[in-house]
C-alpha cells in the first residue's frame, strides 16, 4: 500500500531517501532517460507523426494494461485477454457487417461477452479457489475454442467503417489516447478516492485480513475480473477500428506486454502494491522502447533481449528497494 | 455430377502442364553449389523432387479407407483446406474412397501426435498429414510405416524419411521469385523494406532465407530495414505505420512474406495517402486482392493454394494403385490456377463476391461457397 497516498507532501520529502525515489518514481525517472536516448541517438521518434503512432499504440495496450494492473492489485492475472481481443473483432465484425448503423449493437454484444467472460473468470477464481493464471488460461483456450467452433475459421461480416475514427486524430493526439487517458483518469480516481479503492488495494494487501475486517472480498474480485474483461473489450473495439478486418492475430502479445508494463511500473504480483498512473507510464515506456529499438532498426531477436532485460531489471529493482526498506 | 466433378479434377491435374506453360514467371533459378550447401532444405527438395517412390508394396484394391489429420479449421485457409477435402471425397464417390477419417489439431503439433495414433489404430489404407510440427510428427510417421500405411505429407514436412511423398512448393523459390520480381521492378537499383513471417517457424525463414540470396546478388537493392510482421494484419501495419514516418517516400519497393501482412502495410501506405510502392508478396487473400485492384497496386504473389489437398487425395489414391510418384510433388508443376499472381492477372483470382478472408484459388462450386457463407449470392 505504499503508493496509495498516505503521506503529505513535506512528510514524504523529509523521508526521502534513494530507494523509496526507487519505488515511487522509478518508472517516471526510466522514461525520461529512455526520452533523453532518444533524442540522443533517434531525433525523428520525436517528430509529430512518430509520436502521434506511438501514443496510438499506447493506448491500444494502454487499456488492456489498466485492466491487467487493476487484477494484479488484487493479487490476479489475466491471461485470456488476447483469446477476448479477437472475440470482440469477430463479433464487431458479423455484428457490423461494414454497416454504421450497426456499430451500436456490435458494440453492446462485444461488452456483454466481455462482462460474461470476466464474470467467469471471477468466478473460478473466488468460488471454485482456481489459480488465477490456470481460470484465465482456461478461459482463453475456451474463448478460441468456442469461436473457432462458431466460425469454422473464417469470420463473415465486416468491421464497420466508422470505427476508423478511434485511430484518427483529436487536435494532435489520437483519438484512442484521449479514450485512454480519459479511462486512467476516472480509474485513478476511482482507486484512489473512494473506499472502492483503498478494499481493492486492502484485498490485495491481505485477502483474509480484509475478509475478516468485513469487506465482500469476493464481490470486489469478481467487479475487478469484469472490469479487466471491459477494458479489454474496449481496446479490442479500437484495434477493430485499426485494421479494418479480423486479424485472428489481433493482439498477438499484449497479454505478456501488458502484464510487463504494469511490473516496469511498478506493480507487485502478490498484490496490493502499485500505482496505477505509475503502470500506464510503464505503457509509455515499453511502446516508447519498442519504437525506439525499430527506429534504431535492430533484429528482431535484439529486440526482445531488450526488452526483457528492461522487465527484469525493473523487478529486480523494485525487490531491492523493497527489501531494503 | 460425380462423373463431372472427377473429370474435372482429373483436368486440373491433367492441365498442369499447360498451367506450367502460361506461367509468366522466370524459370527456376539456376542454384549455386553454395546455396545448396547452406540451405539444406533446397538440397532435399531438389533431390527428392528428381526421385521417384516405388509404391509397388502399398498397392491394394479399393475402394479404400483415407486418414486425413489436418490443421483443423483454425483459421480461414484450414477451414477451406477442410471443406476442400471432404468435396473431393463426395465427388470421387464411395466406390473410390469408401470412408474419409478425419483428426483435427487445432494447430497444434501435441494435439496431433495422439491423433495420429487414434486415426492409425483405425486402420487406414493410407494417411495424409498436414504436419503441425516438423520433429514432433516425425516418430507418428515412422510408426505408420512401420504399420505398412503409406504417408502423404500436406502442405508441409517433417523430419526423417520414413513418408511416401510430400505436396507442397520450394518455399526457398517462393520467397526468390518474389525478391526477383521485386528487384525487376525497380531495375536491379533502389530502396526497400523487408517484411518477414515468424521467427523460427520453418515456412517463413525458408521463404526469407530464398529472398535473401537473392538480395545477395543484387548489390543495388538496398534494404532500409528488415522486421517480423509475425503474419499479422495489425501487427505489420503498425511496423509499416513506422517504417513511413521514418523512411517516407524513399520506400521504393516491399517485400512481405504474407498476404495478412501485406493487407495492413497496404492499409498503412493509404492511411498515410502515399502511393503504394511495388509489392511483392509470398501470398495473398482475397482481401488483398480487393485492396491490390481497387488502388491498382503493382503487384506480386506466390501461391499456397488449400486446394492443393485434393492433390494430396489423388496422389494416396495413386500410392494405393501402386503408382510410382515424385518424393516431392510441387503443386505449381501440376495444378492449374497456381501461377504466380499480377496485377495484370488479378481477375483470374479475385471474386468480388468471396470473404476477404478467402485465400484463392478455390476449386469447390460457387453453390458451395454460399451455402458455407464464405460468398454472398
Amino acid at each position: 500500500m505504499s503508493s496509495v497516498g498516505q503521506n503529505s507532501l513535506p512528510a514524504r520529502l523529509l523521508s526521502w531517501s534513494p530507494r523509496s525515489t526507487i519505488r515511487r518514481y522509478g518508472v517516471y525517472c526510466s522514461l525520461a532517460v529512455l526520452l533523453l536516448i532518444a533524442l540522443a541517438v533517434r531525433p525523428e521518434v520525436y517528430r509529430p507523426e512518430s509520436l502521434f503512432l506511438i501514443l496510438r499504440s499506447a493506448s491500444q495496450l494502454g487499456m488492456v494494461a489498466l485492466g491487467q494492473t487493476l487484477v494484479m492489485l488484487v493479487a490476479g492475472l489475466d491471461l485470456s485477454v488476447t483469446g477476448l481481443l479477437v472475440l470482440t473483432s469477430v463479433v464487431i465484425a458479423q455484428i457490423g457487417a461494414g454497416q454504421d448503423s450497426r456499430i451500436l449493437p456490435g458494440l453492446l454484444i462485444s461488452l456483454a461477452f466481455g462482462a460474461l467472460i470476466g464474470l467467469g473468470n471471477g468466478l473460478l477464481i473466488t468460488k471454485r479457489n482456481v489459480p488465477p493464471f490456470v481460470a484465465t488460461l482456461g478461459m482463453l483456450v475456451l474463448i478460441r475454442g468456442a469461436q473457432s467452433a462458431y466460425t469454422q475459421g473464417i469470420p463473415s461480416g465486416q468491421v464497420p467503417n466508422g470505427l476508423k475514427v478511434l485511430n484518427q486524430s483529436l487536435g494532435p493526439l489520437p483519438v484512442s489516447f484521449v479514450i485512454w487517458v480519459a479511462f486512467t483518469m476516472l480509474l485513478a480516481f476511482v482507486l484512489y478516492a473512494t473506499p472502492f479503492g483503498r478494499r481493492i488495494y486492502a484485498i490485495g494487501s491481505n485477502r483474509e485480513a480484509a475478509r475478516l475486517s468485513g469487506i465482500a472480498v469476493d464481490r470486489y474480485v469478481v467487479g475487478v475480473y469484469v472490469t479487466c474483461s471491459l477494458l479489454v473489450v474496449g481496446s479490442g473495439i479500437i484495434l477493430s477500428g485499426y485494421v479494418g478486418y479480423v486479424d485472428r492475430y489481433l493482439g498477438r502479445g499484449f497479454d505478456l506486454d501488458s502484464i510487463a508494463a504494469a511490473v516496469v511500473g511498478g506493480v507487485a504480483f502478490s498484490g496490493g502494491r502499485g500505482n496505477l498512473v505509475a503502470a500506464m507510464a510503464g505503457v509509455l515506456l515499453v511502446q516508447f522502447l519498442s519504437s525506439l529499438l525499430l527506429a534504431i532498426g535492430m533484429d528482431v531477436q535484439t529486440q526482445l533481449i531488450v526488452k526483457g532485460l528492461v522487465v527484469i531489471g525493473s523487478v529486480a529493482l523494485y525487490s531491492l528497494a523493497e527489501r531494503r526498506s | 455430377m460425380k462423373t463431372t466433378a472427377a473429370l474435372s479434377a482429373l483436368l486440373m491435374i491433367l492441365g498442369g502442364g499447360l498451367a506450367r506453360a502460361e506461367d509468366s514467371t522466370p524459370a527456376l533459378q539456376k542454384y549455386t553449389q553454395a546455396e545448396l550447401d547452406a540451405s539444406p532444405y533446397l538440397k532435399s527438395v531438389i533431390t527428392r523432387e528428381g526421385t521417384m517412390a516405388d509404391t509397388s508394396k502399398f498397392k491394394k484394391s479399393g475402394p479404400y479407407k483415407i486418414a486425413l489429420a489436418a490443421q483443423g479449421p483454425t483459421n480461414s485457409w484450414a477451414a477451406l483446406f477442410d471443406q476442400e477435402a471432404r468435396y473431393h471425397v463426395d465427388q470421387l464417390g464411395k466406390d473410390k474412397v469408401s470412408e474419409l477419417l478425419y483428426a483435427s489439431a487445432d494447430g497444434n503439433a501435441d494435439k496431433q501426435v495422439p491423433e495420429v495414433e487414434d486415426l492409425l489404430s483405425q486402420n487406414p489404407d493410407a494417411l495424409i498429414l498436414v504436419p503441425m510440427g516438423r520433429a514432433a510428427l516425425a516418430a507418428s510417421v515412422d510408426r505408420a510405416a512401420t504399420q505398412g500405411v503409406p504417408v502423404v505429407l500436406c502442405a508441409s514436412g517433417v523430419d526423417g524419411d520414413s513418408y511416401v511423398t510430400e505436396i507442397g512448393t520450394n518455399l526457398y523459390d517462393l520467397g526468390a521469385r518474389a525478391a526477383n520480381w521485386l528487384s525487376d521492378q525497380l531495375n536491379g537499383s533502389g530502396t526497400i523494406l523487408v517484411m518477414d513471417g515468424i521467427p523460427g517457424v520453418d515456412t517463413a525463414e525458408i521463404a526469407k532465407s530464398g529472398a535473401a540470396a537473392v538480395w545477395k546478388s543484387k548489390p543495388g537493392i538496398k534494404i532500409l530495414d528488415e522486421q517480423y510482421g509475425q503474419w499479422s494484419t495489425s501487427e505489420a501495419k503498425k511496423i509499416a505505420e513506422q517504417w513511413i514516418a521514418k523512411y517516407g517516400k524513399s520506400i521504393q519497393g516491399i517485400w512481405s512474406d504474407g498476404g495478412q501482412m501485406s493487407q495492413g502495410i497496404v492499409e498503412a501506405f493509404q492511411e498515410a495517402k502515399l502511393p503504394v510502392p511495388p509489392l511483392a508478396s509470398a501470398d495473398y487473400s482475397n482481401g488483398l486482392l480487393r485492396q491490390v485492384k481497387d488502388g491498382n497496386i503493382n503487384f506480386s504473389a506466390g501461391q499456397y493454394p488449400n486446394a492443393m489437398v485434393i492433390l494430396c487425395i489423388d496422389t494416396a489414391l495413386k500410392i494405393l494403385n501402386g503408382e510410382s510418384v515424385p518424393r516431392f510433388i510441387d503443386f505449381r508443376s501440376v495444378m492449374e490456377k497456381t501461377q504466380d499472381v499480377r496485377t495484370s492477372n488479378i481477375d483470374t483470382f479475385f471474386n468480388p463476391k468471396w470473404s476477404d478472408d478467402v485465400f484463392p484459388p478455390i476449386f469447390l462450386p460457387d453453390s458451395k461457397m454460399v451455402e458455407l457463407k464464405y460468398m454472398t449470392k
